[in-house]
């Protein structure tokens, strides 16, 4: 009966993908099951192939992206400077969640990826439905981008 | 070959446009159901939001806000039915009384003798009068009669249009969702970005109107009880201010259908009552049953919401310049008539928000 009940009627959570990648992004930090549920209907899966644009250098910005499957490069073309490799749980894009300034560089999906984007939109009717868990996330937000800054500081400190 | 593929292209799309042109109505009430269910889906979608997060439950949020809606809305429409009923059946039996037919006879003759000459030969005689009053009524009331035959089909059309919205408010964000999956990757953002401010759009034209609409009837309810202190007698002014604030949200040509209840019940009321026939307002401008007043009075209440409250609730929601808005009602209004009007403005909002995002894509395509 148990058995029949787990298989049939009770989801599994732990095999459900997004919320598994949602679990290791830190601006969703701190949130109950629930809550990860209810970010988890609003966020966006996206597939990408080898190649393929996410964003350009100066495209207007209005989100963030975690990688569920895949990789994507973050570069410069201008000065082909390339910032970061990401792999699976990584994330990027996440300042355009409070700004509505143009991306500062491009991402490209480098393998055949599946991305979830979570929005500026997302992200304010989710302030509007629950504000309490938008409270949540701006806060790791705050977190995550203070973080960034203090190791920028370092960096620029060590060079100088 | 790249010709020839052209032609095909455009061929296909002939032929697409055309089947799309001819199936259009039958499909017209469809999607015009559509759109009322999407109105109203967006008008409660915020306390929905709101109840759902107190309630922990989507399905029960709408069954109780939809339900309390739906039994104000019951108990308006009953009891105005019952009020108009009776005051119907009041009017009829004084028009079957001897007393209407000498009463319209005098009014006829004591018109002519306040008129100048000239405007006075315009006023038929007593007797045909009395016809063309008596006729007009009648095919009024079978007027009447055939609106409620029809009530049929909108009994229907209002029954789809509530289970339209029920679902949409149940799944709203789902919807949405399955909306963003069909923008391709290169167009996500800025497709996101549209969406949104559609959204806003719409959200904040119709709950301005809705505010401004409340504002309204509340203005002319205060009003007619003013007009009443000086003798109008006018009943149902509850009625006539709800009506009269229903009617402001088809912008324009509105506020001059929300007088006509008004003028039609003062005339109702007041047929037979001299002091009525010979009231002048402020003393000096002969205003017969009060007429000129009311009409006085609704100016005031356009004036009052013109100047202080719309441009307080609903800013400049569209910002689409007055002349735009104009043509954009005459389109609205010859393609669907009234109810054409009143979507008039926030589709012509939408398109522009659209229009805005197609003018960026073609900007900065290289961004994309």
């Amino acid at each position: 009966m148990k058995t029949i009940y787990k298989n049939y009627f009770k989801k599994n959570d732990s095999l459900n993908p997004v919320l598994e990648a949602l679990k290791h992004i830190p601006i969703f930090n701190n949130l109950y099951n629930k809550e990860l549920k209810e970010v988890a209907k609003l966020v966006h899966e996206r597939v990408y192939k080898t190649n393929e644009y996410i964003f350009k250098k100066m495209a207007p910005a209005e989100g963030m992206y975690a990688i569920l499957k895949g990789k994507v490069k973050i570069n410069d073309p201008d000065s082909g400077t390339i910032f970061a490799s990401l792999e699976r749980n990584d994330f990027f894009g996440e300042l355009a969640l409070l700004d509505e300034e143009p991306r500062s560089a491009s991402a490209i999906a480098t393998c055949p990826s599946i991305l979830i984007g979570f929005f500026r939109t997302d992200l304010l009717t989710l302030i509007k439905k629950s504000p309490e868990l938008g409270n949540k996330i701006l806060f790791n937000l705050s977190r995550v981008l203070g973080e960034r800054l203090r190791k920028t500081n370092q960096e620029l400190l060590k060079s100088n | 070959m790249d010709s020839i593929q052209k032609i095909y292209k455009l061929l296909v799309l002939v032929i697409i446009g055309t089947l799309a042109w001819s199936i259009l109505p039958f499909l017209a009430s469809i999607i015009g159901m559509l759109i009322f269910s999407f109105l109203f889906a967006t008008i409660f979608l915020p306390s929905v939001d709101r109840a759902e997060r107190y309630l922990k439950s989507r399905a029960i949020g709408v069954f109780l806000i939809l339900s309390s809606t739906l039994a104000i809305i019951i108990f308006f429409l009953g009891t105005f039915a019952s009020s108009i009923g009776s005051q119907i059946k009041l009017f009829t039996q004084r028009i079957q009384n001897d007393d209407f037919e000498t009463n319209l006879e005098s009014l006829s003759t004591k018109i002519e003798d306040s008129l100048p000459f000239f405007l006075g030969n315009l006023i038929p005689e007593g007797d045909r009068l009395i016809l063309i009053v008596k006729n007009n009524l009648i095919s009024f009331f079978q007027n009447i009669l055939s609106l409620l035959g029809s009530a049929g089909g909108f009994i229907f059309i209002s029954l789809m249009v509530l289970i339209f919205t029920i679902i949409l408010l149940v799944e709203y964000h789902e919807f949405k969702r399955t909306l963003v999956r069909l923008i391709p990757n290169k167009y996500l953002e800025v497709g996101l970005r549209m969406i949104y401010n559609i959204e806003q759009q719409i959200s904040k034209y119709l709950r301005g109107q809705i505010l401004a609409a409340s504002s309204v009837a509340i203005l002319s309810i205060l009003g007619l009880f003013i007009l009443n202190q000086f003798g109008a007698n006018i009943t149902l002014i509850l009625f006539i201010g709800i009506i009269a604030g229903l009617a402001n949200l088809i912008p324009m040509v509105g506020p001059f259908f929300g007088m006509i209840p008004a003028i039609l019940i003062a005339l109702m009321n007041n047929i037979g009552n001299d002091a009525a026939l010979f009231h002048k307002i402020f003393g000096t401008i002969p205003s017969p049953f009060f007429i000129l007043d009311i009409i006085l009075m609704f100016i005031i209440v356009q004036q009052i919401d013109n100047n202080f409250i719309t441009p307080i609730l609903v800013g400049e929601s569209i910002g689409l310049h007055p002349m735009a808005v104009m043509i954009v009602l005459l389109i609205g209004g010859t393609l669907i008539g009234p109810i054409g009007m009143l979507f008039a403005i926030p589709a012509a909002g939408v398109i522009k928000v659209i229009i805005g995002e197609i003018i960026f894509i073609s900007k900065n395509s290289h961004l994309l």
